[in-house]
């Protein structure tokens, strides 16, 4: 038992700890990426790939001696592996933070990011896009992006809409409404999966989620979203707070329940729609990793959502350099889907979590 | 000044009235209790209140001020609210959820302050759940866990506090505890308090006022001792109860009656001989058996007396402790003789009451049967010398019948009660008792006892 003056003290330190998680956390991204970075079929050492980098920083890049390094490998680095890697961050932490969102607007941890139709209505802009135009672009955007993106908004704007009781979105409606929407959605899917032919392989590709061939255009074009969504959704960490002890309590502390609700799921479901149209389905990410942060670092989502999105970035980079790893040996073209890593960590890891802290949860 | 007002309101779910033209002001330090059946509006009134459910008319001012046209942030600093669900989905612990309601003073990217945090400090010690502040709400006891709401809602510093059933789940201490607490916030004269209650005993030790709903109209309002009569509770609840003022706490108490079992309405009557108390219980059983019931001869003050009146059974009564005097025991003979049968409960004998043994004699002679309930035996019950007991063996050569308790009373009298003498219409009014309710009846006893 604490005594009175450690509860306190306890208190005033919160913040200052605050900070302090989130510096580790920035760090070991860097780490990751790093580390990342080395990983592949050609071997370029740490050195070179500091090099490399420093020299992409214009005040860096007169300090430094870049005569030793080969093209190619610069080329590998800049094009292949970076954009590749920063994907992999910016889509790790896209899908945790929402995760968090939605895992608190539904006041219950079995809510992901694909929850509200978002995920399937990306599939089937994708599918159908990879079926009849695989490869087109738009604007210089790939088609398939696209047409995910918009997808995921409209699959998020029908199930808005069909919840929706006057000027309130009752949560219950809301998550049934999602799985309707969802089964729905997948039949669509479905069918465009036994009609594709030659196409099926791109579409079980793209539905398993990775980053194989991604431009930096293609990063450059979704990055927007995704900030905006996160940095907007962190200013309702403290409605969030009050939203996970019920909708009637929020409101009678102060929240303005509809509209923070409303404000937070459209931007969750941007950020996510902006995520999968990048990576395809990537799994577990939305439901694990706030998961395992909440049990490390407790509930209070001013720390929570920050601090899941940095995890969500560090996962999902390790998972796709432990994809590249486990395709290198066989061939070195071969391309794994990082899906298939986080699914196949993310699983047996989620049953064992919730086996050992199924009482923590008072659903 | 009028803080709260609540102007004819009515509330629909769907095309269902749940309140109808409700009004309602209260003003800081009272600390009304709302009471009423299931279904009868309690909980719609506090959500409209606390704007969770817009009235479809009327309007509800807080300071003046329509609290539908306010902002949520406005109305969380002058109004809290203790919820019936208190189920909280993440393991915040108790101080994170006592910091919460200090909500509505944080301005958005605002970290709770140091005024925050001793004001949370204080709620909490004053809540008695300081000594928890780092445990998980999820692992505490329902009492704590309860009071650490509490805790929250008073971090808010609101005007205005409403509870809904504050009390359940709760053992009678946290009970106690609670309603000590919460009467204590009241009694500053500072902040009003709505409370919807079940239990209308606690409500009626601590609140200083009630609202009595019925189907969502008001049916009483105003001080307790108004609004719990026994004809309210008859006509809202539709249960007989008993209303008295409690010896201890001076406050009403209420003592529900279960409802009659199905009444037999028997044809014999029974005319009950006890005292001290002795007869207290087998009064009830025996009106819920159907028996109509007569008693006598009773001190005023006696126990079984009090019982006899609240139960409204007709009974001879003789002045505070004195010896029954001849008035009253021919009173009691002629009533005994129209009886079908007598019981004579296992009450001590002296010299004070002996003459109610010697009435239960004279009802042998006059071939009324007697039913002698012989729990405690006569000579340790028996302050006359002996002569009680001498009468005792009377009765018992003159063919009294003698049980060893109540049940085996009934069970005789069950089977005997065709063979007994069947009741005069209009000798005495047994209505009374065996029809609750259905006229005034307190005066009754006094008729018969005159």
């Amino acid at each position: 038992m604490m005594t009175n003056i450690e509860v306190e003290s306890n208190f005033f330190r919160r913040a200052s700890r605050w900070k302090l998680i989130l510096i580790l956390l920035v760090f070991l991204l860097l780490l990751t990426i790093i580390v990342s970075l080395n990983i592949g079929y050609a071997q370029i050492s740490f050195i070179d790939i500091l090099t490399i980098i420093s020299k992409q920083f214009p005040f860096l890049d007169s300090m430094i001696d870049s005569s030793l390094l080969s093209p190619q490998n610069t080329s590998i680095i800049l094009q292949i592996r970076l954009p590749r890697i920063i994907a992999g961050a910016l889509v790790g932490a896209a899908l945790a933070g929402s995760g968090v969102v939605y895992q608190g607007v539904f006041k219950n941890p079995m809510a992901d990011s694909y929850l509200l139709g978002v995920s399937a209505g990306a599939a089937v802009g994708a599918s159908i896009s990879i079926l009849f135009a695989a490869g087109t672009s738009l604007f210089g955007f790939r088609l398939v992006q696209v047409a995910a993106f918009l997808g995921a908004l409209m699959a998020m704007a029908l199930v808005y809409n069909i919840s929706r009781v006057g000027s309130r979105v009752p949560v219950t409606t809301l998550i049934l409404t999602g799985i309707a929407v969802n089964f729905f959605l997948y039949a669509i899917v479905a069918l465009v999966e036994v009609v594709a032919g030659d196409e099926l392989t791109s579409i079980i590709f793209w539905l398993i989620g990775g980053f194989s061939n991604v431009l930096w255009l293609d990063i450059f074009s979704v990055t927007p979203f995704i900030l905006i969504g996160i940095i907007l959704s962190y200013f309702y960490a403290r409605d969030l707070n009050m939203l996970a002890l019920g909708e009637e309590t929020a409101h009678n502390l102060g929240v303005n329940v509809e509209r923070s609700k409303k404000v937070l799921l459209i931007l969750a479901s941007l950020v996510t729609a902006a995520a999968v149209s990048l990576s395809g389905l990537v799994g577990f990410v939305g439901l694990m990793v706030p998961h395992i942060t909440r049990l490390v670092i407790g509930p209070d989502h001013r720390i929570l959502f920050p601090a899941s999105i940095l995890v969500g970035a560090i996962f999902l980079v390790i998972c796709d350099a432990a994809a590249r790893v486990i395709a290198t040996p066989f061939a070195s073209t071969l391309e794994l889907p990082v899906g298939i890593i986080t699914m196949l960590t993310g699983a047996p890891f989620f049953i064992l979590l919730f086996k050992k802290k199924k009482d923590s949860y008072a659903l | 000044m009028v803080l709260l007002n609540v102007d004819g309101i009515e509330c629909r779910y769907g095309s269902v009235k749940v309140l109808d033209s409700l009004h309602l002001s209260v003003k800081p330090g009272d600390f009304v209790g709302v009471l009423g059946p299931n279904g009868s509006g309690k909980t719609t009134l506090l959500k409209s209140i606390s704007r969770l459910l817009k009235p479809h008319k009327g309007t509800i001012l807080l300071d003046d001020k329509d609290i539908y046209s306010l902002e949520s942030i406005d109305v969380a600093k002058k109004l809290a609210v203790v919820p019936q669900d208190t189920s909280i989905g993440f393991s915040f612990n108790s101080l994170d959820i006592v910091l919460m309601g200090r909500n509505p003073h944080m301005s958005r990217f605002q970290m709770e302050s140091k005024k925050d945090m001793a004001i949370a400090k204080k709620v909490m010690l004053l809540t008695n759940t300081w000594q928890f502040a780092n445990r998980p709400i999820n692992e505490l006891s329902g009492g704590e866990k309860q009071r650490v709401i509490i805790a929250r809602a008073i971090a808010q510093e609101p005007k205005l506090l409403l509870l809904d059933e504050p009390l359940t789940h709760l053992d009678i201490i946290n009970q106690l505890e609670i309603m000590d607490l919460v009467k204590n916030l009241s009694s500053g004269g500072k902040i009003i308090i709505l409370a919807v209650f079940h239990d209308l005993n606690l409500a009626a030790r601590y609140c200083n006022s009630a609202i009595l709903l019925k189907k969502g109209k008001i049916f009483s309002a105003g001080s307790l001792s108004n609004v719990l009569t026994s004809e309210n509770i008859k006509s809202v609840f539709n249960v007989d109860a008993i209303i008295q003022k409690h010896l201890v706490t001076n406050s009403i108490y209420i003592i529900p009656l279960s409802p009659q079992k199905t009444p037999q309405y028997r044809k014999c009557s029974i005319h009950l001989i006890s005292g001290a108390g002795t007869g207290t219980g087998l009064m009830k059983i025996l009106i819920d058996e159907g028996y109509p019931l007569t008693t006598g001869v009773l001190n005023v003050l006696d126990t079984d007396y009090e019982t006899a009146k609240i139960l409204k059974i007709p009974v001879i009564a003789e002045a505070p402790f004195s010896p029954i005097m001849e008035k009253s025991r021919r009173k009691n003979l002629t009533m005994i003789s129209k009886a079908s049968a007598v019981v004579l409960a296992s009450v001590p004998f002296g010299y004070g009451n002996l003459q109610n043994l010697k009435t239960a004699r004279e009802a042998l002679s006059m071939n009324i049967p007697v039913y002698v309930i012989d729990e405690l035996p006569i000579e340790r019950r028996d302050f006359t010398n002996g002569k009680a007991k001498e009468l005792f063996e009377d009765m018992k050569k003159n063919g009294a019948k003698f049980v060893k308790d109540q049940n085996e009373l009934l069970a005789l009298l069950n089977v005997s009660d065709e063979k007994l003498k069947t009741i005069q219409k209009n000798d005495i009014k047994y209505e009374a008792h065996l029809k609750p309710n259905t006229r005034s009846n307190k005066n009754i006893f006094h008729n018969e006892a005159k």
